[in-house]
């Protein structure tokens, strides 16, 4: 038994310390905002934060994450909140508003972790350049962050209206 | 409207024609206080089937196969529901573009059209493959129309105003002072609308509707046309959605299955399962289909990767490896009993026109992945009673509930099939499997638990159909003024679709036809259909031909799965108009002309004529011939040049222009910027539109830069992303998109296929312009690129 920290909630976890963050989150937590592309760190569709940091759920065993808390696209809204000091997680964070003004999913498999990157990306740059972010989708990580559809116009598009949402303190 | 004898029940009995089809049921208003419905329902076997129809209920469940309520409902409430068998595949069109043409044509507010249920096979009515959705959507649209047309002849009645007098506007009909509602109307009704319709049901086409209502007129929309936003992506983004991946079920075991290690091997001895280390994994065995389960899906993961390691697998070597692609394709050709077909714009006499400048050329189009982001996923549970739950992601699946009834040797009515969103796998599943669906209805039925199969990156690399592999002969005959006199094409690879499950196919269980040139069931057949739409209706003479065949391995036994092959967007059309495309540039360069205007000098069509001279502006071409005057092809500073592109589609009409920049030494070529002219007619709604046209040019793309599936003698040797890579976000040109709102033809445009064919053949031109040297082969990878330059040295 271990406990682990997911959308700001303490959880207690049964599986055995190498199994990876992925199964632990969709089948034991229920937290199914991480989804699984090719479980070997090379899409990005199971990207999750683990403090301030994008890693890939499929090959994180939970042993690896020294306390640090974990946020899935599920836990965005609570960030958001916590961030600006409300007290409940009323309205969207600005990355999921932003994606939903600019229609920015095809099918949406990639997006939840897109929309991770993105966070990551705008919490340490909150203005970014279009090169910085081609960058952070493509090179900052272990791999790039693959989209089949296609969506890479609308996810810049979306990251660029994320960006000015987070400066105006507001998201919906 | 007959009055009933009964004085006591004061019900009105309704039978009224309704444009061809007829509006039956009993009103019993005034005795019940809630509810009421006017609902489409079908009359299979087309118009005469709708005389043969009598007011029971009971009798129109038996003329409708999948439901006894058709597309549309009408609810008391004033809302409408929706039902399709068609999925949404991630460009939104059943839940923005499907209900505003029901919207539209029912003339309510779109908010009224609060519920879409699709693609479940005991929900949704209608069938056929997830493609070609706005020309399917013209059955909505009538439905639609009926639906109007029946409720303004209640109306009529209800009113004492002549049907001629009233009209309908956000929901309400009115005329000569009076109005009432949808909703007011059928308050305590219970009605239905029996529309005849024809087809197959599981079929590839599916149901159509067979009757000609009055449609609204386009200049009057108003709901047709607008950005609507698509409803389904606020609850992804929030991640509320319930993905095919998403299902659980009590008791579910997760399986991981172990695919043999060459398409055509058989199982000799499985590897072992280690108890201790795995105490709840357990090995199944059907066939030569391999599994290990869990209730721990980590546990099957490992498991199932230690068996793997320790299984003997026959040797098997019945494909040509995939640089030996061409010479198997030309043996093909020759040796494969299928018939040659004929494109339908030939004319002339093209093979015998003499010409002292003409362009000879062949062309390669590599087999393609669909490459979904997600794996497939699918959820059976095969219950006591012989029925068993689907829960999959199916882009057809009323034909996937007929191969698992077929399979399992049971009733269709056995069967339920339930769709959820799942990672858009463009056309795979046209066919109704995009693979393992059936491993998880055997498993489950072996194991009387229910069993979610998830494939691994690997198995979904290696285990599902691929788009086939095209060679293209061109021969292009100049006249002394440099317009083409004869166009002459010879397109051959293996026919497009086989859908037999791949499952079923390891377990030896029955399946439905392997293909042949003699196959008839469903897009089942060797045989290759000329698919490109030729456009150059000036030129005097013209021989477009395909030949097909058997996909690789086929002929080696029945039950040998082979290189399977399988649409994907823009199918087969890709594949012959890229060869076309580039073949047209090469021409205007042997002509000396500039590319974009020795095609406005062959088109025909006024359409194609404004798209290229608005394509002129939009894209800054440069109006000169090709090759570039800087050209190339050596040396390590970067050149640059333009190519462009064109094609028709289902009406829609499209033009592309790219510019690129080559370093001649590396053969790197960087995709600078792309735009895109688009007429598709009627624009129901440009927000998703250009979304969808986007999205769709960046994967073509990918497809010319990156995509190329590699193959030894017995297998698939791409295994993940490296040994498939698709186009990353560093390297996505700037993007232009025009949509050009032609509402005079009268027809909805499609989006979401075309703009992915039209990359690779302007970005192959483009790097000829550049280089001044033949590009005659995707993708546009560096070797292939100096290669090619090497080549024409
Ligand atoms: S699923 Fe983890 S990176 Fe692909
Ligand atoms: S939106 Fe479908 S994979 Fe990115």
């Amino acid at each position: 038994m271990s406990t682990i920290v997911v959308n700001g909630q303490q959880r207690k976890v049964k599986a055995s310390p190498d199994t990876p963050l992925l199964y632990v989150l969709r089948n034991e937590l229920g937290v199914m905002g991480v989804k699984f592309g090719c479980g070997l760190a090379q899409c990005g569709a199971c990207s999750v934060l683990l403090g301030d940091e994008e890693v890939r759920a499929c090959v994180t065993p939970i042993s690896a994450l020294e306390g640090k808390p974990v946020t899935t696209v599920d836990g965005l809204p609570q960030r958001w909140a916590s961030q600006k000091g409300k007290m409940s997680a009323g309205t969207l964070h600005p990355v999921q508003q932003a994606w939903i003004d600019e229609q920015v999913p095809q099918c949406g498999i990639c997006q939840f972790g897109m929309m991770i990157k993105v966070t990551e990306l705008l919490e340490a740059n909150p203005k970014p350049t279009d090169q910085d972010i081609r960058e952070a989708l493509t090179t900052s990580g272990p791999s790039p962050h693959l989209c089949r559809c296609g969506s890479y116009a609308a996810i810049l598009e979306g990251a660029h209206r994320a960006a000015k949402l987070m400066m105006q303190g507001e998201s919906a | 409207m007959i009055r009933s004898p009964s004085k006591s029940e004061a019900k009105i009995i309704y039978d009224i024609n309704v444009h061809g089809a007829r509006l039956m049921g009993v009103s019993r208003r005034g005795f019940l206080t809630a509810g009421g419905t006017l609902a489409a329902v079908f009359a299979m076997g087309g118009r005469s089937a709708v005389a043969r129809v009598n007011a029971s209920k009971a009798n129109l469940h038996a003329h409708s196969a999948a439901t006894v309520n058709g597309w549309i409902e009408i609810l008391s409430d004033n809302t409408v529901l929706l039902r399709t068998g068609k999925c949404d595949f991630g460009q939104s069109t059943i839940y923005t573009a499907y209900r505003q043409i029901v919207a539209e044509e029912l003339c309510v507010p779109l908010e009224a059209m609060t519920e879409v249920v699709s693609g479940d096979t005991d929900r949704t009515p209608d069938g056929g493959g997830t493609f070609g959705l706005l020309r399917y959507g013209q059955n909505l649209r009538k439905v639609a129309a009926l639906m109007r047309e029946a409720s303004l002849e209640l109306a009529a009645r209800r009113l004492a105003v002549p049907r001629a007098n009233l009209s309908v506007r956000e929901g309400v009909i009115s005329g000569a002072t009076k109005a009432i509602s949808y909703g007011e109307l059928l308050a305590g009704e219970d009605l239905h609308l029996v529309i005849p319709i024809s087809g197959d049901l599981t079929m590839p086409m599916g149901l159509r509707v067979d009757a000609d209502p009055p449609l609204k007129p386009v200049k009057d929309y108003t709901i047709i046309g607008k950005p609507v936003f698509n409803p389904s992506i606020a609850p992804k983004v929030t991640g509320k959605t319930v993905w095919v991946g998403d299902v659980t079920l009590p008791g579910m075991l997760h399986a991981r299955t172990i695919h043999p290690a060459t398409l055509g091997s058989t199982l000799i001895a499985p590897g072992k399962l280690d108890g201790k280390q795995f105490p709840g994994a357990r090995l199944v065995r059907i066939g030569n289909l391999l599994a290990v389960v869990s209730p721990d899906e980590w546990e099957a993961v490992q498991a199932a990767q230690s068996v793997a390691d320790g299984c003997e697998w026959s040797k098997w070597e019945g494909l040509p490896p995939s640089e030996r692609l061409e010479d198997h394709l030309r043996m093909m050709a020759t040796e494969d009993p299928t018939p040659v077909r004929d494109g339908r714009a030939n004319k002339g006499n093209a093979s015998s026109v003499k010409t002292t400048r003409e362009l000879r050329a062949s062309y390669l189009m590599p087999y393609h992945k669909h490459a979904p982001i997600s794996p497939m996923v699918s959820l059976a549970d095969y219950r006591e009673d012989g029925s068993v739950w689907l829960h999959t992601h199916s882009q057809n699946p009323q034909h996937l509930r007929r191969m698992i009834a077929l399979m399992l040797g049971s009733d269709e009515d056995k069967v339920v099939v339930r769709t959820y969103p799942g990672a858009g796998h463009y056309g795979r599943s046209n066919g109704g499997s995009a693979g393992s669906e059936d491993e998880a209805v055997l498993l489950s039925r072996e194991l009387r638990r229910p069993v979610r199969v998830q494939w691994m990156r690997s198995d979904d690399m290696q285990w599902s159909t691929q788009s086939p592999a095209m060679i293209s002969d061109i021969r292009i005959a100049l006249d002394d003024a440099g317009r083409m006199a004869a166009y002459v094409a010879s397109h051959i690879g293996p026919g497009m679709q086989d859908d037999r499950l791949v499952g079923a196919l390891l377990a030896g269980m029955p399946v439905i036809p392997a293909p042949s040139p003699a196959t008839t069931y469903g897009f089942q057949s060797t045989v290759l259909n000329m698919s490109d739409t030729w456009v150059y209706g000036t030129v005097p003479a013209v021989l477009e031909q395909a030949k097909g065949g058997a996909h690789p391995g086929q002929h080696e036994a029945t039950d040998v799965v082979g290189l399977r092959s399988h649409s994907m967007r823009t199918p087969i059309q890709f594949q012959q108009n890229c060869p076309r495309e580039i073949a047209i540039s090469e021409a205007a360069m042997l002509a000396g002309k500039d590319p974009l205007q020795f095609r406005l000098d062959h088109v025909s069509d006024p359409r194609f004529v404004a798209i290229l001279e608005r394509l002129r502006t939009e894209a800054k071409w440069e109006d000169r011939p090709s090759p570039s005057p800087q050209a190339k092809s050596h040396g390590s500073d970067p050149v640059k040049g333009q190519g462009v592109s064109i094609m028709l589609r289902d009406n829609g009409y499209w033009a592309c222009a790219a510019q690129v920049t080559v370093i001649p030494a590396s053969g790197e070529v960087k995709v600078e910027r792309m735009t895109i002219v688009a007429d598709v007619g009627i624009v129901i709604n440009p927000l998703q539109l250009r979304r969808q046209i986007q999205a769709g040019c960046l994967m073509g793309v990918s497809q010319a830069l990156h995509e190329e599936l590699s193959f030894d003698k017995g297998a698939v040797t791409a295994k993940d992303w490296t040994g498939y890579p698709i186009l990353t976000m560093a390297e996505m040109p700037e993007l232009k998109v025009v949509i050009t709102d032609n509402p005079t033809v009268g027809i909805y445009g499609q989006g979401s296929e075309s703009a992915n064919a039209l990359a690779s053949p302007a970005i192959a031109a483009a790097v000829m312009d550049a280089t001044g040297k033949p590009i005659r082969r995707i993708p546009l990878k560096p070797e292939y690129v100096r290669a090619a330059i090497k080549l024409h040295a």
